[in-house]
């Protein structure tokens, strides 16, 4: 106590309201069960719910409380990997009998691994290209021979049915998969990933199964009509190969090829995982470098040279190998001219010209695109509030995408029906499926272009085809009702991304505008090339929505090819972010929020030196000796109320009190290893275990260490004791009490720990900071604001 | 003094040229150039009106023989440009309506065949290609040639023509002639537009079809593309026999039903779906005294 009140002295106005607070406690606890939404930390700083540690307990805290779901709380479902090497003395053995040539081999196995991530990732894009292609051909050609047909006759309605069902039955298969078989394939899966990246263990985020189901259900979704692309959960699905690339097994088929077995922990596979994503983002838009800078941008805090070359290597060639493989499939072997799945197509450079003049209009653009981006991000979030909160049956999961692939459907119909654009088309492609309906011979409905497509193709004619395309309402009309549909459609229990439905909005309001400014301007017709403005708009839309910088602006410039861009797309993607940040935050940081991730950002808060370790940590510790008893272990493990992953060894000083010395770290997962191999100081007395634990032991483990129930351990093994010096991270991070946050912070984020232990001047365990401690800080509107935990 | 610039691209011979010429330049052009205008009168050939010397003062016509063109190249000169004249002609006259194909395959192809003939340089001993094509940077009779070349791709006439050239493919007939059925029959009906509309119906289908498959088959010419424009204008503008709109209550009935299923969807969830709670959880701390004020408190 000591301590603390000369802590308090310390920081100046604390001091004057201590005592004052201490008289009031009543009424704060009061205040705190009468509920609301936001929660401060000066309310919680003394709860302390051990009950066994506190006997003089308030009655009020000690039934849980129950609040409905927001973007306040962290789930204590996640936890955290352990990107720490845990130096002991089997990982020195190890390094030690290894020779320099097994080094040589594992740089080697690296590069190999990586081009086998590219290989697959382009394999998987090129799979789900053409059952894409192939499906929705079936699909639209099905639904225009019946709108053909009962043009003529009467009967439109059957064929606005039939289109309703169609959508339906696709979707409802792939719902239907990602609903009951993995709910964590659902969505794009880029904030996943980003969580993966940063230290989060997000549960079967990386499997096989999730996999399967992801490429699947993007199929089915972007098939059956939704307001979705497939390139986001190509990003997601790049990281599951990764994941499962580098590690030489699968524990799902059950399968050990007995390689690559350094590479079985969580450092060496958030490498690859990071190479994964970036090989997805390339597969998607043909932008290798732009998948670099993804990786770095959304996850790897921790980057290095040899490693950034590593996956710019998996990038390239997962989109070589998705064009080698679908030049094969457009039956021109060799030609690699379509290196992502979204193609922008060429803008030629008579088009391409932009003027000074223009980038004020280019800046404008960014500036609707934000607003339009956080109108969108603002009500995808009630929605999804809505969804978490009513919406927890997989079974009305299913029925909810169902019945959005119908209304879109129904809406494009209706939109389609109305429209009286009749455009002549230049050139009829097989790809297309122009609808006449009512127009004259010879023309079509330009409302059908943009609807009854593919949005990748949408966004190409919007790109793309020559002014006169479209007229203005058709334009105006389309962006209003794919906005509210995309949004709408964002969030569902099926697997697809949000990038093409942004880009198609932003390139039919950008259309819309170079329509309109050309038309302002009569006589100047020529500036004002709509493709043009349709890119920029797409631009702005997609930073409006998405809020990534550097990356999106390179993946942009290289999915159109053309370099000449670069400083308007940048132009516009800096105001789309400086304008839509001021209003909420981008659409995956929202959506990781609301599943309540401890996702700990690129800085602590502004405004939190004061808070020091001591207030951020938890405490008391649960800590092991240097020796244990083996059923102290087991019990500590087995309690399901703490469920602790990291405890502090310490060598108790005889006889005394005080919280012993720290003299290492060890975790749960090795501990469970220890136990199940019964490394136990007497039987090795006793020369009953034949060799020692090695290193491999703890991998072949690896990732799923058995739960400590599926260990079996006698009652006359529960007397024996535990030697933990081998084993333990002998040299842990520790922190002084009076570090403040942001110091802790920038310990904390760069390494990746996930225990960090605090200590007092005579190296004594006072508390653990874990991700959770710390990612529960964060600023809101009324300051400095506190995350609840919670079960999820 | 161009062809001194141009001739570099003709390889060996072409240099060699470009040597010669330069020693021209160097030396004694000036003082060559009278003595070649006053004997040009008895060196004159039957030269074409093209290649005809110039009235009045001005470059020579010709130059000394080993560096001039052979008289069987200008003579090949002679009837590249009167071919090239003869399907200038013929394509002008025939392009609105488009008739270009069926008129001109003839004057095209022989044009053609008298590119081919110079440009493969297989006329008597001499190469006519490199004195006529490669000698100076203009390169006057490609850039002629790919023009027209240009035109007749891009109205892809070959789709309307045999392999050979020589005439209209059959599919290519077959449709003109049920064209010509189809515009007779709009004849008949020149006053009633309704009737027109029921009795002209199969002929235009039929026409139609024909035409969808010919376009899958990517076989049509900008002769058919043009005729096909203007029957289905016709139709479609001035007798106005388009599709009318008449199922517009069916629709919208089908379309506000499906509308309305996810508001009863998420009323029905709304109402009888039991909200989730979050069980909160209090996580251990340090008993600390510091810090019991909000934080904006102090931050204020």
């Amino acid at each position: 106590m000591a301590n603390i009140t000369k802590k308090v002295s310390w920081s100046g106005r604390g001091e004057e309201r201590t005592p004052l607070l201490n008289g009031s406690e009543e009424v704060r606890y009061s205040r705190q069960s009468s509920g609301g939404s936001v929660f401060h930390i000066g309310r919680l700083s003394t709860v302390d719910l051990d009950e066994d540690i506190t006997p003089e307990e308030d009655p009020v805290r000690s039934k849980p409380k129950e609040i409905p779901h927001n973007e306040k709380l962290l789930s204590l479902k996640y936890e955290s990997l352990d990107y720490d090497n845990s130096e002991n003395q089997l990982f020195l053995e190890e390094e030690r009998r290894m020779s320099h040539m097994s080094f040589r081999c594992l740089e080697i196995s690296r590069w190999v691994i990586c081009g086998l991530i590219g290989f697959l990732t382009g394999l998987i894009a090129c799979f789900i290209d053409i059952a894409v292609e192939y499906l929705a051909g079936v699909k639209y050609d099905l639904v225009k021979e019946n709108i053909e047909k009962f043009t003529e006759v009467g009967g439109l309605s059957i064929s606005l049915i039939l289109w309703a069902v169609l959508n339906s039955a696709f979707v409802m298969v792939g719902a239907l998969a990602v609903a009951f078989f993995e709910p964590v394939a659902a969505g794009s899966g880029i904030p996943q990933i980003k969580c993966y990246l940063n230290g989060v263990k997000v549960p079967r985020v990386v499997r096989l199964k999730t996999l399967l189901v992801k490429v699947f259900g993007v199929i089915c979704s972007v098939a059956g009509g939704l307001a979705v692309g497939k390139e986001g959960p190509m990003i997601h699905s790049g990281a599951v190969v990764a994941a499962g690339v580098s590690q030489g097994r699968s524990t799902s088929l059950k399968r050990d090829f007995k390689i690559f077995e350094y590479f079985r922990r969580d450092t060496e596979k958030r490498d690859f995982v990071s190479a994964g994503a970036a090989a997805g983002v390339s597969a998607a838009f043909g932008a290798p470098v732009g998948g670099v800078l993804f990786s770095l941008e959304e996850g790897a805090s921790f980057w290095n040279q040899m490693l950034t070359w590593r996956i710019f290597f998996a990038s390239m060639v997962s989109t070589f190998t998705l064009n080698f493989f679908l030049s094969i499939y457009h039956k021109k072997p060799g030609e690699l001219s379509s290196p992502g799945l979204i193609n922008f197509g060429r803008f030629d450079m008579d088009n391409v010209q932009y003027s000074l003049y223009e980038i004020p209009l280019f800046i404008i653009m960014g500036a609707i695109g934000g607003v339009l981006g956080a109108l969108f991000n603002v009500l995808n979030y009630w929605l999804t509030i809505f969804r978490i909160r009513y919406m927890h049956r997989p079974c009305l999961q299913v029925m909810e995408a169902m019945l959005v692939a119908a209304v879109t459907a129904t809406v494009s119909f209706a939109m389609i029906y109305f429209s009286n654009d009749c455009q002549p088309l230049e050139t009829v492609t097989s790809e297309d499926y122009p609808l006449q309906l009512f127009c004259a011979d010879g023309e079509y409905n330009a409302m059908a272009t943009a609807f009854f497509n593919t949005p990748e193709r949408s966004v190409r004619s919007l790109f793309h085809n020559p002014p006169g395309t479209y007229n203005p309402l058709t334009l105006g009309l389309f962006t209003l009702t794919y906005f509210f549909l995309a949004c709408w459609t964002y969030g569902l229990t099926v697997s697809a991304g949000v990038f093409i439905p942004s880009l198609l909005i932003g390139a039919a309001w950008g259309r819309l505008f170079g329509l309109l400014l050309s038309l302002m301007t009569t006589g100047k017709l020529v500036w004002a090339d709509p493709g043009k403005y349709a890119l920029m708009g797409a631009a702005a839309q997609l930073g409006g929505i998405v809020r990534m910088t550097l990356s999106l602006t390179v993946i942009l410039v290289e999915a159109t090819g053309n370099v000449t861009y670069g400083l308007p797309i940048m132009l516009v993607l800096l105001t789309a972010k400086i304008v839509g940040d001021y209003f909420i935050e981008g659409l995956y940081d929202v959506h990781i929020k609301l599943q309540s991730v401890p996702f700990l950002h690129w800085e602590a808060p502004a405004t939190s030196h004061w808070l020091t370790a001591r207030e951020v940590m938890s405490s008391p510790v649960t800590c092991f000796n240097r020796v244990e008893k083996v059923g102290t272990i087991v019990d500590v493990l087995s309690n399901t109320s703490t469920n602790h992953n990291g405890f502090p060894v310490i060598i108790q000083a005889a006889a005394s009190e005080e919280p012993g010395k720290l003299c290492g770290l060890i975790l749960r997962s090795q501990l469970i290893v220890l136990l199940k191999h019964k490394v136990f100081v007497e039987r090795a007395r006793s020369r009953l275990s034949q060799r020692k634990l090695q290193l491999k032991d703890f991998r072949d483990a690896y990732p799923r260490f058995p739960p400590i129930q599926s260990i079996h351990v006698s009652q006359d093994e529960r007397e024996c004791m535990m030697d933990l010096t081998e084993f333990m991270n002998p040299t842990p991070y520790t922190v002084p009490q009076e570090t403040s946050l942001p110091r802790v912070f920038k310990l904390f984020r760069p390494l990746g720990l996930r225990h960090l232990v605090v200590v007092d001047d005579e190296n004594r365990v006072v508390g653990l900071v874990t991700r959770k401690d710390l990612a529960r800080y964060h600023l809101g509107k009324h300051g400095l604001e506190e995350l609840h935990l919670a079960h999820t | 003094m161009s062809a001194v610039t141009g001739a570099g691209g003709g390889g060996a011979r072409g240099s060699a040229v470009w040597w010669t010429a330069l020693a021209l330049i160097g030396g004694f052009v000036l003082s060559v150039r009278a003595a070649e205008e006053s004997d040009s009168g008895d060196a004159a050939r039957p030269l074409s009106p093209l290649l005809a010397e110039p009235s009045g003062p001005g470059l020579p016509a010709k130059f000394p023989d080993d560096l001039e063109v052979s008289e069987s190249c200008v003579e090949m000169l002679r009837l590249f440009g009167e071919r090239y004249v003869a399907a200038v002609n013929c394509l002008v006259s025939s392009a609105r309506p488009v008739r270009v194909c069926q008129n001109c395959y003839q004057a095209y192809s022989s044009f053609n065949d008298i590119y081919t003939n110079i440009s493969s340089g297989q006329s008597g001993n001499v190469s006519c290609q490199d004195s006529l094509m490669r000698s100076d940077r203009l390169m006057l009779l490609f850039n002629l040639y790919s023009s027209l070349t240009d035109i007749w791709t891009s109205a892809l006439c070959t789709q309307c023509l045999t392999p050979d050239q020589k005439s209209l493919t059959n599919s290519t007939l077959d449709f003109i002639s049920y064209l010509n059925k189809s515009l007779s029959c709009f004849e008949k009906y020149q006053e009633n537009h309704t009737e027109l509309c029921m009795d002209c119906k199969a002929t235009y289908k039929g026409l139609n079809e024909m035409y969808s498959t010919m376009l899958k088959n990517k076989g049509y010419c900008i002769d058919i593309e043009d005729a096909m424009n203007v029957t289905r204008r016709l139709w479609s503008k001035k007798f106005g026999c388009t599709v009318p709109r008449e199922e517009t209550v069916p629709v919208i009935a089908v379309s506000s039903f499906m509308l309305f299923l996810p508001v009863i969807f998420y009323l029905s969830n709304f109402l009888h779906s039991e909200q989730k709670k979050r069980k909160l959880i209090h996580p251990k701390r340090a008993k600390s005294n510091h810090s019991l004020m909000n934080i904006q408190d102090k931050f204020s």
